[in-house]
């Protein structure tokens, strides 16, 4: 069957004159819902179109250093606007918000409120600071300070519970679901079905909350330039934030 | 001719690379910098810890691999083996499956108060899986090529077995030892996959050269270049070190 339908996409790539492969660099938090879009896109384009996913930081340096790419999609806009400056990119816009999350393992109670994140001897798992769910964690950890609703040094307390820092925010899940560690801070849409039976979400009040925007480009180089505005064009069209909603993810602000 | 040099000039062009783009105004005081020097700390303690028990370890079990014939031995063989040709992520999540929390041994461990994931205790074990097999596969080659003859003629002029392994099989033995322990050695320093499966990457704590170079080549440069100029002057130092010193004892 899959065998099959590689063999007529190669034909349909090779058949229709406007068919294109297409390269897309995402955020590692977009590979469940991407991967869908790519499929409904390529469906109705007959492109072929294969995603790379990484923490947003490592995909930058991957394209400032010469990685050939016709999309990029990025968690925040510190890695997405330098690309735009130094003309690598077009222009961006935001495609979707999304918020943190604050999970733990469902077969450990270790963390149940955010009190007990600053609780020592608890083992926290974040991302990078060069990650962007790892600088919005860092935001988090500032308003909860700011607000004093915690005590003064929550993320002082919060910073020294952390075992490890993560290159990008799946690896920072995968240590919950794995149940290694008592808590992490993810986005909202990482808790996916495949990880929803395995972890707890612990209520993160708005106010402390960070809302993320990532912005979606076509790369000036971009080997399909057409196929490459389509694919933008379908992500911001309505079937694609449908599937965007379906993964969890907000509308763009 | 020509052909030759082109694999030469390929492998050194890299090398090159990197010490041109490592070695600027900027080593020093990159160099001396928190997240280098705990790298560098990092890097050299775990390394040496993984040595210390691949050679206490791995020495009588290659040993007896080598003299003694028993049933399962091949099978044994291969399993010890196994490392060698596992992707290091596989071995990252075997060892979480095997000594994490909620692992095989997670549970007793936890009650004992023992917490390895996470430490440098993990790296140290990730370091170990993957490397120490190398250790065994040479030191074993190392042995077997000891003529047993030379062995039984010290025996029965009266030496014990810990005389005859000490002052002829080990010296005999020791140039594959001493390679073995350098490819042990190697591979430990480059380890990445296994390591930040099980032991995470934090600077100070975990995050070892391979994983600060990682890490920094997300945001900062310029560390990850120093880091790499200072893997390659390293590298080089030890393998002409070892190789000065294997041979100075075959020589003997």
């Amino acid at each position: 069957m899959k065998i099959t339908l590689l063999v007529s996409t190669l034909l349909l790539s090779l058949g229709s004159a406007g068919a294109a492969n297409l390269t897309v660099f995402a955020a590692a938090s977009l590979t469940d819902a991407f991967a869908d879009i790519g499929k409904a896109f390529d469906a109705k384009t007959g492109h072929t179109t294969l995603f790379q996913f990484a923490g947003s930081q490592a995909l930058r340096t991957q394209l400032t250093n010469g990685a050939r790419a016709d999309v990029y999609a990025s968690a925040n806009s510190a890695q997405f606007d330098p690309l735009v400056k130094s003309g690598l990119l077009g222009s961006g816009q935001p495609f979707l918000s999304n918020r943190l999350a604050v999970i733990a393992p469902r077969n450990n109670d270790r963390v149940q409120t955010l009190t007990d994140l600053s609780k020592p001897g608890v083992k926290l798992v974040i991302a990078d600071r060069a990650v962007p769910v790892g600088d919005y964690t860092r935001r988090m950890l500032s308003a909860i300070d700011k607000s004093g609703a915690y005590g003064k040094n929550f993320s002082g307390q919060f910073l020294k519970n952390v075992v490890s820092e993560e290159p990008n925010v799946r690896q920072v899940a995968l240590k919950v679901q794995l149940g290694e560690a008592d808590a992490a801070v993810v986005y909202s849409s990482d808790v996916t079905p495949a990880l929803r039976p395995g972890v707890r979400v612990i209520t993160l009040p708005t106010r402390f909350n960070q809302s993320a925007s990532y912005p979606i480009g076509t790369l000036r180089n971009a080997a399909s330039p057409e196929a490459a505005q389509a694919f933008v064009n379908f992500v911001l069209s309505g079937e694609g934030q449908a599937i965007l909603k379906k993964w969890g993810f907000l509308k763009p602000r | 001719m020509v052909i030759g040099a082109l694999l030469v000039l390929f492998l050194v062009l890299p090398v090159a690379a990197l010490l041109l783009r490592g070695l600027g105004a900027q080593f020093l005081p990159t160099l001396l910098g928190p997240v280098v020097l705990d790298a560098l700390r990092i890097s050299l303690l775990t390394t040496s810890c993984t040595m210390l028990l691949t050679v206490v370890l791995g020495t009588p079990v290659a040993w007896l691999l080598a003299r003694y014939d028993f049933p399962g031995k091949t099978v044994l063989d291969t399993l010890l083996d196994l490392p060698i040709v596992l992707p290091p992520v596989v071995a990252g999540v075997g060892l979480l499956l095997a000594f994490g929390r909620s692992g095989l041994l997670g549970a007793p461990l936890e009650l004992a108060g023992i917490s390895v994931a996470f430490s440098p205790a993990a790296v140290v074990m990730a370091q170990l899986f993957v490397a120490a097999p190398f250790y065994l596969r040479t030191a074993k080659a190392g042995f077997m090529a000891v003529d047993p003859d030379v062995e039984d003629a010290a025996r029965t002029d009266g030496a014990d077995r810990w005389t005859v392994f000490r002052y002829i099989t080990w010296p005999l033995a020791f140039t594959f030892l001493l390679e073995g322990l350098v490819l042990t050695w190697a591979r430990a320093l480059g380890e990445f996959g296994a390591t930040i499966l099980f032991a995470g990457s934090l600077q100070g704590k975990t995050r070892t050269i391979t994983l600060a170079i990682y890490s920094a080549l997300e945001s900062d440069l310029a560390p990850a270049l120093v880091l790499s100029a200072v893997m390659v002057l390293v590298a080089f130092s030890v393998l002409a070190v070892v190789r000065r010193w294997g041979s100075a004892h075959t020589a003997r």
